[in-house]
């Protein structure tokens, strides 16, 4: 895999978009593997009796999908040092989670790249942010 | 009912996890990761781990027992159906491999009110067999509407 060199890198520069379509059986396993059992995340049922359309995606999964997108562009697994996430939105089945990662400071004599990250869909014409002000620090040396 | 501010900084029972093969499998492949170092002992030992990684949010296993434990406190007066995950950290000093033991102290590093909800910060520094620390994870869950009211 080609790994990212911070000399060839910009503050400001867009360095990964990574989509990826939420799945009922993909939030079923994640419950199931993460012990989050709230129904929420599983009974259509009750996540309409507190006013949604459907079962919604853990914010946790959607966080998975920003770390392993910055994890993926670093490209090495022991680069990911820090990741911090707000959860703004919640995220339903089918749709596309878009996670987009941009430069916000290097530091060349340690190797650290802190990127701004976030997570959004697209819902009724509308862009959504789903997971806002978030910064990942990874280490490229 | 707003929540118990005396409760900032009280520390709850350790927790323990064994990172067996099978649940970092079954992570690995619920969140969509096909490297197979995550999926895997082989391809992870070919390049120096110990044994297969864990995905690096796996530590929320131990964030969820931990927030299950301290959301009945009842000095706490937390009212569940009012709560929403609101924001998640993670500080990795090294990666998680199946084989590892590790522990935490989840404690409540903070409660604070903004507008009309109120935040819980619980915090773990999560340690190995060795005591050395491979990962910090902050969880602030959003109580909402309970700010002020009495």
């Amino acid at each position: 895999m080609d790994r990212p060199h911070i000399e060839a890198l910009e503050v400001g520069q867009e360095v990964f978009e990574a989509a990826k379509v939420v799945k009922r059986d993909d939030v079923k396993a994640y419950a199931d593997a993460s012990g989050d059992q709230n129904p929420l995340h599983q009974d259509d049922e009750f996540a309409r009796s507190v006013g949604f359309p459907g079962i919604i995606a853990h914010g946790m999964f959607s966080m998975a999908h920003v770390a392993k997108s910055v994890k993926d562009w670093a490209g090495n697994p022991s680069a990911l040092r820090s990741l911090a996430v707000q959860f703004r939105a919640v995220v339903y089945m089918d749709e596309t989670l878009v996670a987009k990662g941009k430069v916000a400071a290097l530091d060349p004599a340690s190797g650290d790249v802190t990127l701004d990250v976030w997570a959004e869909v697209e819902r009724d014409g509308q862009r959504v942010l789903t997971i806002k002000n978030a910064r990942a620090v990874v280490n490229l040396a | 009912m707003p929540l118990n501010q005396s409760l900032k900084g009280r520390e709850y029972q350790e927790l323990r996890l064994e990172v067996d093969r099978d649940r970092v499998t079954r992570f690995s492949l619920a969140v969509g990761e096909d490297d197979p170092r995550y999926l895997e002992a082989e391809a992870a030992r070919a390049e120096g781990f110990p044994d297969q990684l864990a995905f690096p949010t796996f530590p929320t296993v131990l964030g969820i027992l931990a927030s299950a434990q301290i959301v009945v406190d009842p000095e706490l007066g937390m009212d569940y159906s009012r709560v929403v995950h609101g924001e998640q950290a993670f500080e990795w000093r090294r990666p998680i491999v199946v084989g590892d033991r590790l522990f935490a102290t989840p404690r409540i590093a903070d409660i604070y009110a903004k507008g009309p909800n109120e935040f819980l910060v619980i915090e773990a520094e999560v340690r190995d067999a060795d005591g050395e620390v491979v990962c910090v994870a902050r969880s602030t869950l959003l109580s909402r509407g309970t700010a002020g009211s009495s």
